[in-house]
Formats: structure tokens, C-alpha cells, sequence
């Protein structure tokens, strides 16, 4: 089917013409992709089977692939130690940090692609340098901590997200701002012409028109808040205020050799990312080649 | 043309938050840091006696060695991985390009702790799966982590596994922006697949290759995480590097007076990355 579309377009381009590699090393990279495609998903599925045996299953040996009869005592015992406030909470700081972070680097993108003003590019280059930065520098979590515990701002609801926000910041205004460019200006200068303001033309031209930009970016604040754990693991030790990936690490030492429990904890701890990354997975492509930052 | 004031007000709210959270504490940091600390208070100017003490620490040249090794061979390893896997990928078509690639990112997108426990699970614990598979083989007595060399070897291999993903998209970005005019007209001129491929796909993916290593080293000499779930650190120190060396000097012994100065070398040592990556990061596909 696709052959007859390509070959009623052919204006479109073909397979034949780009770049192959050599047939023996087109052997060598497919057997690497064989290998990656079992290390990526056996750890997932290894993952769940182990959440769903019993101690005594856990413990056979060798270990048995599907020939055991699933529980789910080990997600009862997760649950029991409260992890589900825990995901809530996650949820609660993830869709914040999502919410803050486009709110206000869509205005900033904005100023800073339209508008002329004192210290712009110096604002700009700012930005751009704190992309790399802002994202896990363990150089910056030592200051930032001394800094919260000096002002009193550790261990409050609005910890985490604010911290979040502000990390996720300079990666969504260069993302928005990227496709700001591709927005004509006359689009502004027509709105203008009929009485509108910048706030009028930003709510109601750029907001949507910029979408698939603030999606990508906002896709990729709510995957890197929710798998956040240097900062949450220092910033808050209250248990009603931790999120997901300080809860799993802490199972380690409180569940020890027990992967049960483990797995359980750690297969619940990636549902939402899972879901998301089979629903949105263009949108975190996008994302990510258009801030092409984060390693 | 709007006022300046208005300007101001549409970036202030978002410079307001990176200024707490990011600029101000790095500044903080760095005058704290001048101070003797006892039990997290500042109790004396010392100027330079924190970095002293520090550099006078005969642990803290192996660590600073172990994550040069570390991150060299990490960035290395998968920034050729993943140029493999993209011209590959990028021969397969829309689709199934797209499915591959769905796949090599899996455990970029799962969670350092999650992904890092996982490996460990499956490949590295003694009554795992590939464990226990390898004494059903007969080799007995496996055991990864407890060696040295080993245990390093595993956290550069995790790590690498971790950041294929990344590599791969931005690589996979630098190939599509590459006109395919460039290379039919070599095809014509009879140039072979490994001739149009070093000659012409390599030079022109040049500054997306430089922004990934820049931006793979910064996240190699960040990264606690992958350590501390893989291996703690060990066996002995074999697998502490730096980033691992600050966080215990702050939150396991409450050293914060040597942790705030490693912090402030570390940055220090960033920001020369991340002026390469400004450079760089205006590049658009």
C-alpha cells in the first residue's frame, strides 16, 4: 500500500535515497537493535511477572517464566504503606509544576521573540545557559539546598514544584520560543491595528497557535518532575509530602532482598510514564529535538 | 511599540522563579562556602580554608580520575551507538523508523531509580533472571558487583543504556535535516554507502554530535542517581564519582562545609560546558 502512494507521489522521498549503511554493518547495528530491544523491555516485563509472584515464587529456582499463579498480595502490601497518597501526591506536583512552567514561559518566549527591551540577549543567553543546568546539576543541589533550608522554604507543599518550575523553566521558553519565529509578526500587527493589546493578541493568537510547542513542552515537564529524585530526596522528608522516585529508592532499604514488594512499587511508579510515552510519544520526540537538551 | 515596563512584565514572573531557584542559591553557595560550618551554621570567615581542606583530601584526586573514566567512556559509548543506530534507523522508513525508535528511548523516558533497579533485577542480582540463567549454564559463582573493574564496567554500561535514547533523537534530527539531494548527487558521482556516509552525513552532523557530548558529560558528571541505586559507591569506592562524593560529603556525613566547595568547583567546571553548549544550542533542525 505505501509502495503505490510513494509511487504515485514522486515528488516524495524514497527509502532507496538515503543514507544506508554498508550490508555488513547493517548486520552488526541490527543485532545491536536485537540486543537493545531485549534490554529495554525484559527489565519491564521481568518487572511485572516479579510483582505479581508470591514469596515462595520469588525464590524458586531457576526462576519461572509464567509457570506460577499471580497475586497481588505484593501491591496490597505497597498500598498498605501508603503508596498510593504517594502517586497523588506526584500527580498533584507534576500537573503543578506542567501548569507554572507553561504559564510563564509562554509570556517570556513571547517578550523575548517580539519585543524589544534593556538586557535581552544578556536575559536570553541566561536562559539558554541554564537549560543544561537546571536539569540534575549535582553542583547546583548543594547551594539550592543550603539556600531553601536558609530561608525556610524545605518541606512545604510548594517545595517541590517551585523548584520544578523553575528547572523546567528554561527549557519550555526556548522550546516556545523556537516556534514563536515561525509565527508571522503581521498576524500581531493586524491584531494591533484592531484594538487589541499584547495580552489580547497573546491569548487569543499565540496561545493557539503555539500548541504543539507548549504540548511538547509541557509533556516533557510533567515526565522530568515525575522521574525527579536528587532534589525531592533532600528537599522534603515529610512522608505526606515525598514523591514517587525518593518512595521506590526508601522501599529499597525498608523491603531489602524482597523485589516483590520492589517491582510492585516500582511497576506503579512508571504507569503514568508508560501511558504517557504510548500516547504522547511524538509529542516527547518533538520535545526533545527541539530543546535538544537532557542527556 | 510597547513600553518597556510592559516588556519587563511578561519575563519577570519566570526570572523571578529561576532567581530562587537557580541564580540566587548559586551565589549563596558560593559565599557560604567561605565560612567554617558547624552542624549546618556558618561560625567563622575562613576564605579559602573550606577549598583547602578539600584539596588536601588524597581521596578526592582518584574520585575526580574515576569520573573522568567514567564519563569519557559513557559519552564515548553512546554517542557511536547511537550514530549507528540512527543511520540505520533512518534507512528503515516512517514507520517502523518510528517504532524502533519508540523502543530505544524506553529507558530514557523511565526514572534513573526505577530503570537502574530494574537492570540491577534482571541482569545483576544473584537470584535474578540472567544470574540464575548463567549458573543454569554452569558458570557459578557470578557475581558482577563485587568486583572493582566490574562494578564500574556496569555503571557505564547503565548509564550508556540509559542515554542511547537521547542520543539517538537528536542524531536522527541532525539526518533529517540533511538534504537527500547532497546525497543522490554523490550516489550519481559514484560514490559508495561508506564514502557518502563519511564524507558527507559525518561533516554535517557535526554540531549535533557536539551538543551531545556536551550535554552527556554534563548529565555523566551530574548523575547521582545511577551510582547510588547501582552500586552505592562500591565495592570500596570503585564506582564513587564525584557528583556521588558531594551529595554523601552533604547528606551522609554532614560535611557541608567541604560539600558546598566541591559544589562550587563542580559548577565551576559546568559552566565551562555550558558555554559550549550556548554555542551550540542555537542549532536548529
Amino acid at each position: 500500500m505505501t509502495s503505490s502512494i510513494d509511487a504515485a507521489a514522486p515528488s516524495r522521498r524514497t527509502r532507496a535515497r538515503r543514507v544506508k549503511l554498508p550490508p555488513a554493518w547493517a548486520i552488526a547495528v541490527s543485532l545491536l537493535f536485537a540486543l537493545l530491544c531485549v534490554v529495554n523491555l525484559l527489565p519491564v516485563i521481568w518487572g511485572i511477572l516479579t510483582s505479581l509472584k508470591s514469596q515462595e515464587d520469588l525464590f524458586r529456582y531457576p526462576p519461572t517464566l509464567l509457570d506460577f499463579t499471580p497475586t497481588l498480595e505484593n501491591y496490597e502490601r505497597v498500598i498498605t504503606s501508603g503508596f498510593l497518597g504517594t502517586l497523588q501526591v506526584t500527580i498533584l506536583y507534576a500537573c503543578g509544576t506542567v501548569l507554572a512552567t507553561l504559564a510563564l514561559a509562554l509570556p517570556a518566549a513571547y517578550a523575548f521573540d517580539r519585543f524589544e527591551f534593556p538586557l535581552r540577549s544578556t536575559l536570553l543567553l541566561l536562559v539558554v545557559a541554564s537549560i543544561p543546568l537546571s536539569l540534575g546539576a549535582a553542583a547546583l543541589l548543594i547551594p539550592n539546598y543550603i539556600f531553601f533550608t536558609r530561608l525556610g522554604l524545605t518541606n512545604a507543599w510548594f517545595t517541590l514544584p517551585l523548584i520544578y518550575t523553575a528547572n523546567q523553566l528554561p527549557m519550555a521558553i526556548w522550546i516556545v520560543k523556537g516556534t514563536l519565529e515561525t509565527i508571522p509578526r503581521e498576524l500581531d500587527e493586524a491584531a494591533l491595528i484592531d484594538g487589541s493589546d499584547h495580552f489580547g493578541i497573546l491569548w487569543r493568537i499565540i496561545l493557539p497557535l503555539s500548541r504543539p510547542a507548549l504540548g511538547a513542552a509541557g509533556v516533557l515537564a510533567f515526565v522530568g518532575s515525575w522521574n525527579e529524585f536528587v532534589v525531592s530526596s533532600v528537599m522534603v522528608d515529610n512522608p505526606a509530602l515525598r514523591p514517587v522516585q525518593p518512595a521506590i529508592y526508601n522501599f529499597i532499604g525498608y523491603f531489602g532482598r524482597e523485589w516483590g514488594p520492589l517491582t510492585a512499587a516500582a511497576m506503579m511508579g512508571i504507569v503514568p510514564i508508560l501511558l504517557i510515552f504510548i500516547l504522547l510519544g511524538r509529542q516527547i520526540v518533538s520535545g526533545l529535538t527541539r530543546g535538544s537538551v537532557k542527556g | 511599540m510597547q513600553s518597556r515596563l510592559t516588556s519587563m512584565s511578561y519575563v519577570l514572573p519566570a526570572f523571578a522563579a529561576m532567581t530562587l531557584v537557580l541564580f540566587a542559591p548559586v551565589i549563596y553557595g558560593f559565599w557560604f562556602s567561605l565560612y567554617r560550618i558547624q552542624y549546618g551554621v556558618q561560625t567563622g570567615f575562613i576564605g579559602l580554608g573550606n577549598y583547602a581542606r578539600l584539596l588536601t583530601d588524597p581521596s578526592l584526586g582518584a574520585t575526580f580520575w574515576r569520573t573522568v573514566v567514567f564519563a569519557s567512556a559513557t559519552v564515548a559509548l553512546t554517542t557511536a551507538i547511537a550514530l549507528c543506530l540512527a543511520v540505520w534507523i533512518n534507512g528503515l522508513g516512517n514507520r517502523r523508523g518510528f517504532i524502533a525508535q519508540m523502543i530505544i528511548i524506553l529507558p530514557w523516558i523511565i526514572s534513573t531509580v526505577v530503570a537502574t533497579l530494574l537492570f540491577r533485577w534482571v541482569f545483576l542480582n544473584d537470584i535474578g533472571l540472567a544470574i540464575s540463567l548463567a549458573r543454569t549454564l554452569g558458570f557459578s559463582n557470578v557475581h558482577p558487583l563485587n568486583d572493582p573493574n566490574g562494578a564500574m564496567g556496569w555503571l557505564i554500561a547503565v548509564s550508556v543504556w540509559k542515554r542511547i535514547g537521547y542520543a539517538l533523537i537528536i542524531i536522527l534530527a541532525g539526518l533529517k535535516g540533511i538534504p537527500e539531494d547532497y546525497n543522490e548527487a554523490a550516489r550519481i558521482d559514484g560514490a559508495s554507502d561508506w564514502q557518502i556516509f563519511s564524507s558527507i552525513t559525518l561533516p554535517l552532523l557535526k554540531t549535533p554530535l557536539l551538543l551531545i557530548v556536551i550535554v552527556l558529560t554534563l548529565s555523566s558528571v551530574n548523575t547521582v542517581e545511577t551510582p547510588l541505586v547501582l552500586t552505592g559507591g562500591g565495592p570500596g569506592s570503585a564506582t564513587r564519582i564525584l557528583p556521588m562524593d558531594v551529595f554523601d560529603r552533604a547528606f551522609l556525613t554532614y560535611d557541608l562545609g567541604s560539600a558546598s566547595s566541591l559544589a562550587v568547583m563542580m559548577f565551576c567546571g559546568n559552566v565551562l560546558l555550558v558555554l559550549a553548549y550556548v554555542r551550540l544550542a542555537r542549532w536548529k533542525v
